[in-house]
């Protein structure tokens, strides 16, 4: 609850400082339109070339879309402001300060800041989501668990980006981490199935994108029998207790500006 | 002329050593570009299945000459100058006989220097998971391509300059840049070669940068398509007018300037 609050707090401040910078958000909001614009282009080309994405129809592959912009707007919105700042502040020595407060250091470092120029990702995504779930025809369970996946595919992200962005402790300037990883929630913007095989395999073992994106959608659709799909819940909760853990091993290896 | 190529020197091994200290970030740069081959996976699949004009081994080499021309176009000259404008750091850059242009333009030659080897690597990993997929372009459609390629390079960091200039009067502008990188990403054939767009959607960006920026260079080095020369044409009108709009915001915007006590 104290934590909620806190959040709260700092959103509020973060966002106030931002909006400073009106210009930047509304072309932000140009910006999110075209580019869903572009994304759905991108689906059209597919199938106006009769390729169904590997046994998607056209309403499905939108959901996986819809998923993958959904991660990507929380990247813009929280992950990318605020895990920046973990490569800034082992740079500056500044990262002290945050460890001496009497809160969660990784809760500190991961909602210190918001980036309002993803709001208008965030809701891109929410209509694609909501266009592409009723063109599907989802039941009520469905919508059901469309929501609790997202959240899932959320963290899930969330515990990918903090685990890399924790290496700058020894890597010191590797911002560019978030960066590579926004960059590869693109490539989970169409169903998994549509690519060949290594790819399939790479990104569900190697970089998780496919729980990101494609499970979800396939949970939701009931289209999870034989799949890996539920397996999204264990890892996203596996991947969120590992960066617990290795933001805590992390630190012991940090040593201050001065120290 | 000389007093400037002494200079452009300097700050190019300035730059490629402070490059070469950071590499850990532009190794997970260069493999944040990798994006194409994923689009080539989807497409190649698809080529397997039977549903497109191409085979999957030209997807293979078009989407490697994607790689490879957008690595060489990538541009953060908004960021520099914008960062500069804000934090004040730019007050001493004025302080030096040298337009601050020329500096941002070295830092991203020297980047390239670092990159280079990387792509080295990435194309023989490449080669070596894709048998067969590269083939020898010959030479003067490597040049031409190289030539594409290095116009696209300038039209682009023209373009960022440009939106960092604008910092003058938007205390953030850098975020205008993001617009036309979305465009580039979607009409500059990194989705699927220009070929397989609709006719209508063709016709209308032909004139407008974005096919040429990447599209012409690939096309010369993977033959997919004939390449297109006018597309030199056009990447060499909007060089000039982005040359233009950075000369004049430049001599506009620099009385502007006020930050930190300058």
């Amino acid at each position: 609850m104290r934590y909620l609050r806190l959040a709260g707090i700092f959103w509020a401040a973060s966002a106030a400082a931002r909006m400073e910078y009106r210009a930047a958000f509304a072309v932000s909001l140009v910006a999110a339109v075209v580019e869903t614009a572009g994304k759905l282009f991108g689906v059209y080309l597919f199938y106006s070339n009769g390729y169904d994405l590997g046994g998607w129809r056209w309403q499905e592959a939108l959901l996986v879309l819809g998923f993958a912009q959904l991660v990507d707007a929380f990247f813009i919105l929280l992950f990318q402001p605020n895990l920046r700042r973990i490569s800034e502040m082992v740079q500056d020595g500044t990262l002290d300060f945050v460890l001496l407060k009497p809160v969660d250091g990784q809760f500190w470092m991961s909602v210190q800041q918001v980036g309002v120029v993803g709001f208008p990702y965030l809701v891109t995504a929410l209509a694609l989501l909501l266009f592409a779930g009723s063109a599907s025809g989802l039941p009520a369970g469905g919508w059901g668990l469309l929501g609790v996946a997202a959240v899932a595919a959320v963290l899930l992200g969330y515990a990918v980006a903090f685990l890399l962005a924790t290496t700058s402790i020894w890597f010191v300037k590797i911002f560019n981490v978030v960066y590579f990883l926004s960059s590869m929630i693109w490539s989970a913007q169409y169903p998994v199935q549509a690519y060949a095989r290594p790819f399939r395999l790479f990104m569900t073992f190697v970089l998780p994108v496919y729980f990101m994106t494609t499970a979800p959608a396939e949970l939701a659709l009931g289209r999870a029998q034989a799949s890996w799909a539920w397996a999204l819940f264990a890892v996203a909760l596996g991947f969120f207790l590992l960066s617990r853990a290795f933001w805590r091993f992390a630190l012991r290896y940090y040593s201050s500006a001065s120290s | 002329m000389s007093a400037l190529t002494a200079k452009m020197r300097t700050l190019l091994s300035v730059y490629y050593a402070y490059m070469l200290e950071y590499r850990a970030e532009i190794v997970f740069w260069v493999l944040g570009g990798l994006v194409p081959f994923f689009f080539m996976a989807a497409w190649s699949e698809a080529a397997r299945q039977g549903h497109t004009a191409y085979t999957p081994g030209e997807y293979e080499r078009y989407f490697f000459a994607v790689f490879i021309a957008r690595q060489l176009a990538i541009v953060w000259a908004n960021w520099t100058f914008s960062d500069w404008v804000r934090t004040g750091k730019l007050s001493f850059h004025l302080l030096q006989p040298l337009d601050p242009a020329w500096r941002i333009l070295a830092d991203h030659a020297a980047e390239r220097g670092v990159r280079l080897p990387m792509l080295a690597l990435i194309g023989f990993v490449f080669a070596l998971l894709f048998p067969g997929a590269l083939v020898w372009p010959g030479w003067a459609p490597l040049l031409l391509g190289l030539a594409a390629s290095t116009l696209a390079f300038l039209l682009s960091f023209l373009v960022a300059y440009s939106v960092g200039l604008l910092s003058f009067w938007f205390e953030d502008a850098t975020e205008i840049f993001e617009l036309w990188y979305v465009l580039m990403l979607f009409f500059s054939g990194m989705l699927a070669p220009l070929s397989l767009y609709p006719e209508a959607v063709q016709r209308a960006v032909y004139y407008t940068p974005f096919p040429h920026l990447v599209y012409l260079p690939a096309s010369y080095w993977s033959g997919l398509e004939p390449a297109d020369p006018r597309g030199f044409a056009v990447l060499g009108f909007w060089t000039l007018v982005f040359f233009a709009v950075a000369r004049l915001l430049w001599r506009a915007g620099r009385r502007r300037f006020s930050a930190m006590g300058a």
